[in-house]
């Protein structure tokens, strides 16, 4: 009788030692309001999980985050002046968390007119509507970046896909090494792309009187205007080859000589906006919508 | 005499002949023989390119600083010239063929010595697998993947993905400028390249996790 209870009472000890670890990896959601000052720059960094950015009304910063462990901690401060929030994610044990533990989830609110930077290894980072400058960089997170306009927009990624839409009067400056860029009904007076290896894929019809820039080495490029684009476009590649079913008038000067099937130049109706696509060894196609 | 040897005096033998053991190493190594049938074959086509100048003291210095630079010549080592001037017999027969010759033969040399790979199958087309990049920046490198090292898997093949096309970018834009140096799109390719690196060195000292 004695061992009976001994094992049955051995047997909820290592029942409960079990069920500690699962209790402990259960979601701890917290919220909080952060004030911050018009024109201000919100900073987070998270490694990994999601972050989601959205703009919102009012003159706070509303910041929800998911931990998965006591391992890590959501450290957040807003210096004096108020022009900056800081949020950080921390590891507070010695003991290295997995990366379920690791992960920490964040949906932000940002006010209009507030900057954001936002630094990911692997966490796949989201932005949409902001009204302020954006500064982005994953190592392999998915970027998606949607409805901004009057706004900077850097990104970096190595091998993180990067997608950009819906982007209005935008100084974009987008450098991949391996992750593909694709940007749709992207304008502004500078759009500038640069990758390794990373394919580019750019629709709409570059207006703005911009100026746009799309360089990879090994990477194809493909663009797809509309009848109404008013360009002034040159395609080169080195060592791979150029297509065009796109209507240019071909032009008289050039920096370069065209070489069919390496390079191409012509302009579409009076070609305001300079479009140079540039790949070393891959393949550019521009195409008519 | 082992390879080394032998081409280290590879100058002196083209011009001269070469001695006895020169002669027997050449007989039983395929690998010198080549080389040396290959810079015949130059040395004959060099006389086509008459009338000559001696090379001015710039073209020493160029090679002897790309024979560092590619580590095939070490610090404290008497330089190229100082080579060429401790066989002062030989010295005074230099004519301006010699000069372009052994010119033109360490060129070769180090430009066949730093391609050669006797195991893999003919040359690339793609820098990528073909041109190492310099000592200085693989060293640089394998600390940078050193530095991702903790990170996730999927992390690291992506730096070290990234860091050999990234390389390949600047050696084919290196080329490319080389053989157009009035190229401004070629200029522009090599700059964008430096940058993709650039980014990438950035990217792996960011603390992620403070």
């Amino acid at each position: 009788m004695k061992n009976l209870a001994l094992t049955a009472g051995l047997t909820m000890v290592g029942i409960l030692g079990a069920a500690a670890p699962l209790a402990l990896a259960t979601d701890t959601r917290s919220e909080s309001r952060l004030d911050i000052a018009p024109g201000g720059t919100v900073n987070l960094v998270n490694n990994a999980g999601v972050v989601n950015v959205h703009a919102g009304a009012g003159r706070q910063v509303i910041l929800i985050s998911v931990t998965r462990s006591p391992k890590i901690e959501v450290d957040q401060s807003t210096t004096p002046d108020r022009q900056r929030v800081k949020i950080n994610t921390h590891v507070l044990s010695e003991q290295l968390p997995t990366d379920d533990e690791a992960r920490v989830d964040y949906d932000v609110t940002v006010p209009v007119g507030v900057a954001v930077t936002i630094t990911t290894a692997t966490a796949p980072i989201t932005v949409d509507g902001l009204r302020g400058d954006v500064v982005l960089a994953s190592e392999t997170g998915q970027i998606v970046v949607r409805n901004i306009s009057k706004a900077h927009v850097h990104i970096r990624g190595v091998a993180a896909p990067i997608t950009l839409s819906g982007i209005a009067n935008g100084h974009v400056e987008i450098t991949s090494s391996g992750g593909a860029v694709e940007l749709r009904n992207v304008a502004g007076p500078l759009v500038s792309v640069g990758t390794t290896s990373g394919n580019i894929v750019y629709q709409g019809d570059c207006s703005g009187g911009g100026t746009y820039t799309l360089a990879t080495h090994s990477g194809a490029i493909d663009v797809t205007l509309p009848e109404t684009a008013s360009v002034d476009l040159s395609a080169r590649s080195i060592s791979g080859f150029v297509e065009n079913d796109f209507p240019l008038q071909q032009k008289t000067h050039t920096s370069f000589v065209p070489k069919p099937g390496s390079s191409f130049a012509g302009t579409s109706l009076s070609g305001s906006s300079s479009v140079e696509l540039q790949s070393f060894s891959g393949r550019i196609r521009v195409k008519k919508q | 005499m082992n390879c080394q040897q032998f081409q280290e005096i590879l100058p002196y033998i083209i011009e001269s002949g070469g001695n006895d053991e020169e002669e027997d190493h050449l007989q039983t190594c395929p690998a010198c023989a080549e080389l040396v049938q290959d810079l015949k074959y130059i040395a004959t086509q060099a006389k086509l390119l008459l009338p000559m100048h001696d090379p001015s003291p710039r073209v020493w210095t160029g090679i002897e600083e790309s024979l560092y630079r590619q580590g095939l010549i070490q610090e404290g080592r008497t330089s190229l010239m100082g080579q060429i001037t401790i066989f002062p017999t030989q010295s005074k027969s230099w004519t301006p063929m010699g000069w372009l010759l052994a010119a033109a033969a360490l060129t070769v040399f180090s430009v066949l010595l730093v391609n050669y790979r006797p195991q893999l199958p003919p040359a690339q087309t793609s820098a990528q697998n073909s041109i190492a990049p310099p000592a200085a920046q693989e060293t640089a490198d394998q600390q940078l993947i050193a530095e991702v090292s903790q990170r996730t898997p999927a992390v690291r093949r992506a730096y070290e993905d990234s860091l050999r096309e990234v390389n390949a970018y600047i050696a084919d834009a290196e080329q490319a400028v080389a053989s157009n140096p009035q190229d401004a799109g070629a200029r522009e390719y090599l700059l964008d390249a430096y940058q993709q690196k650039e980014m990438l060195y950035e990217m792996a000292t960011v603390q992620t996790l403070p």
